[in-house]
């Protein structure tokens, strides 16, 4: 609000099924362009670019009329994925402006203003950074500014690109508006120029409620706009719960390296959406429409967050090198889940861990070298069982209180002499799965052991048993003694014995 | 003392050993100081022989080491190196080859240095016998001097700790010194 007057602006692009269909191919800017609908013969063109209608193309012309109006004019099928992922990046863009925005139409969005003075501006720099906002998500927007959603969205519409109209200039600056500059629902526009009405000033100026009893509803709405007047609430639109973008093909793809450019797009679209709303992917959920009729999807989950296309098109090429589509694929969507971005702080005294998008990329090339199911940082499972632990994703970035730790681990005692130093614990070297050995016994201490390289090994000295045991309340129990074996040739093992199934195995190795 | 300068930023570290010598615990000493200090550590594990409870009862910082298991291919476990060699971020890339070292190119162990100098990488590599030669900057051989078992008797109740030598073997731009040291590790 200025001085206790509401601001708000309307963001219109015009010409919405063109742009929507500009944004999936930005060269398309550079050539009149007409977006159709309808099968030949009757293929109509609904909505042209500028260079379009700077060359005369109309909606609502004939494919063949618009063709000899503009001989070098590009026509393209009306996508309805195109503009949904048009319109919601639309309002992506206006939504990093103002948390307080409208869903009026496709390509027209009402953004509330209030408050928004003292973090960015005045009006005009608002409605600079709203129209470059559109321009980030790939969208050419005009942006016109008022009191009221009418009068902003007549000032979005004739006009400058920009247009503020002045807190308390609302009635005199639409005035002078023509009403052939706006669209009316059909029939009204035919009634105003029978009534000799040339400009919104002359509607304003007709008493409301004779108008409301010739015209109805659409009359009543159409006097209100030419006042200024906002009749019905504000509706703040909320945030979609999915980010998806999407793109139909006009020829089937056979080749993963013909998909590559198709992907790049729906990625750079997508992340630039989600950059205008300070969000990074988790996740990626790809769909491929394929020439067989069916679909395929796959969900490719990120080691970490990213928020750059480029890594997030070499993990999708690697996802399909490894498990390629089944069929030609005609149709790509791909929806991301999403995480709010968070400022990774760099601690002072420790290095900085591998990048976001590179430990993404080696992960995933890891991944692809020795399965998905070998790379991930180890847990240790609450449990005695031995050798219980799990694999969870490798997160460096996780906040760590034992790297800050000054403990040192256990050592134990062991007699050193002067020039020896106590390193640390010895660790194992797991036998997985563990080696069934037979163990000939003396007096209840293990003696020679069979089952290795050599056919009878010599047991030196051994130290146990270490009784254990868990889980006899539950269908899989366990229980064994453990024994600590040094055999003749040097080694020295983790020997046990199972208790309920009365066999011996060599566990681990100390190394 | 040789255990405190086995971590070479940039460059391989060749740590070799019959079993039982103590070579292992040696590589997680490294994996541990790393981690202490907040780095960021990989372990290709070639016949998948790593336990996590002994490596975490000594200190190291789970949530940081990157465990790649490759079941047995050793070549996968090069080609796991060589990409981890060249992401830059990790402090310490280890490589345990196991006791059936793959064979090294010195094409491809020169390539691997320079992989881990341009991206500032610590390269340890474990095995039974050397296989980087003349591109590894330090090489380490472990020899186990002696055990020592608790309890009273002739029946010792437990293993107390191992005893094991460090000599080095190869050290760039200087002699090997043959010089010995010794370290404990306890039970």
């Amino acid at each position: 609000m200025v001085d206790g007057v509401s601001r708000l602006a309307c963001v219109l692009v015009e010409g919405f099924a063109a742009a929507a269909l500009e944004r999936c191919e930005p060269a398309l800017r550079e050539r009149p362009l007409a977006a159709v609908l309808g099968a030949p013969p009757a293929t109509r063109v609904v909505e042209a670019n500028a260079r379009g209608r700077a060359e005369g193309i109309r909606p609502g012309l004939s494919d063949a009329e618009a063709v000899v109006r503009c001989p070098t004019l590009v026509r393209r099928p009306v996508s309805a994925e195109a503009e949904a992922a048009a319109h919601h990046a639309l309002l992506d863009a206006c939504l990093a402006v103002s948390p307080r925005i409208e869903d009026v139409a496709p390509g027209c969005v009402h953004v509330d203003l209030a408050g928004l003075t003292r973090l960015f501006g005045d009006d005009e720099t608002l409605a600079r950074r709203l129209r470059r906002q559109a321009r980030v998500v790939g969208l050419e927007a005009r942006v016109g500014i008022a009191a009221t959603r009418a009068a902003a969205g007549v000032a979005a519409r004739v006009g400058p690109g920009l247009h503020v109209i002045a807190p308390g200039g609302e009635r005199a600056a639409l005035a002078a508006v023509p009403l052939a500059a706006l669209e009316w629902p059909e029939g009204v526009s035919a009634t105003f120029r029978r009534w000799g009405l040339a400009t919104l000033g002359d509607l304003a100026a007709l008493p409301r409620d004779g108008v409301g009893a010739r015209l109805g509803k659409s009359g009543l709405a159409a006097h209100d706009l030419a006042c200024g007047i906002d009749r019905g609430p504000f509706r703040p639109w909320s945030q979609p719960p999915s980010w998806e973008e999407a793109q139909g093909l006009d020829w089937e793809i056979v080749t993963l390296p013909a998909l590559m450019p198709v992907l790049e797009r729906i990625l750079e679209r997508l992340c630039a959406r989600l950059a205008a709303a300070h969000m990074a992917v988790d996740a990626l959920d790809l769909r491929l429409a394929l020439a067989s009729g069916g679909h395929q999807a796959r969900t490719m989950a990120l080691a970490a967050p990213l928020t750059e296309a480029a890594p997030l098109v070499a993990l999708l090429a690697l996802e399909l090198e490894r498990q390629p589509p089944e069929a030609a694929i005609t149709g790509v969507s791909v929806s991301a889940r999403v995480l709010p971005r968070r400022a990774a702080l760099a601690q002072l005294w420790h290095p900085p861990p591998p990048a976001p998008r590179d430990l993404a990329a080696v992960l995933a090339r890891l991944a692809l070298l020795v399965g998905g199911a070998n790379v991930g940082a180890p847990i240790v499972l609450d449990s005695h069982r031995p050798d219980a632990y799990s694999l969870a994703p490798f997160d460096p970035t996780e906040p760590n209180g034992l790297a800050d730790s000054t403990d040192e681990p256990a050592t134990g005692t062991a007699a050193t002499e002067q020039d020896e130093r106590i390193a640390g614990p010895l660790v194992l070297r797991r036998l997985r799965p563990p080696r069934p050995v037979t163990v000939e016994t003396h007096e209840g201490r293990p003696a020679w052991l069979h089952g290795l390289s050599n056919d009878r090994a010599e047991v030196v000295t051994c130290a146990g048993p270490w009784r254990a045991s868990g889980q006899w309340w539950d269908i899989d129990p366990w229980a064994r003694d453990e024994w600590d074996i040094a055999l003749a040739d040097g080694t020295l093992w983790r020997l046990a014995h199972d208790r309920i199934t009365k066999s011996w195995h060599l566990d681990a190795l100390y190394d | 003392m040789l255990l405190d300068r086995l971590l070479r930023q940039g460059a391989i570290t060749e740590v070799i050993g019959s079993l039982s010598s103590g070579r292992t615990s040696l590589l997680t000493h490294c994996l541990r100081e790393a981690t202490r200090r907040g780095g960021a550590v990989a372990l290709i594990d070639a016949d998948h022989v790593f336990d996590p409870v002994s490596a975490a009862a000594a200190g190291v910082d789970l949530r940081r080491l990157l465990w790649v298991r490759c079941e047995g291919r050793r070549q996968d476990a090069l080609k796991a190196a060589d990409l981890l060699a060249r992401c830059p971020g990790f402090a310490v890339v280890a490589l345990d080859v196991g006791d059936s070292p793959p064979r090294l190119s010195v094409a491809a162990a020169f390539r691997l240095r320079l992989a881990a100098r341009r991206s500032g990488v610590a390269l340890v590599v474990v095995g039974s016998r050397r296989i980087v030669g003349g591109a590894a900057a330090l090489s380490v051989r472990t020899r186990r001097e002696r055990l020592a078992w608790a309890g009273r008797g002739n029946t010792p109740r437990r293993l107390a700790g191992m005893c094991t030598g460090l000599q080095l073997v190869r050290k760039q731009g200087a002699p090997s010194s043959g010089v010995l040291e010794r370290v404990w590790w306890t039970v």
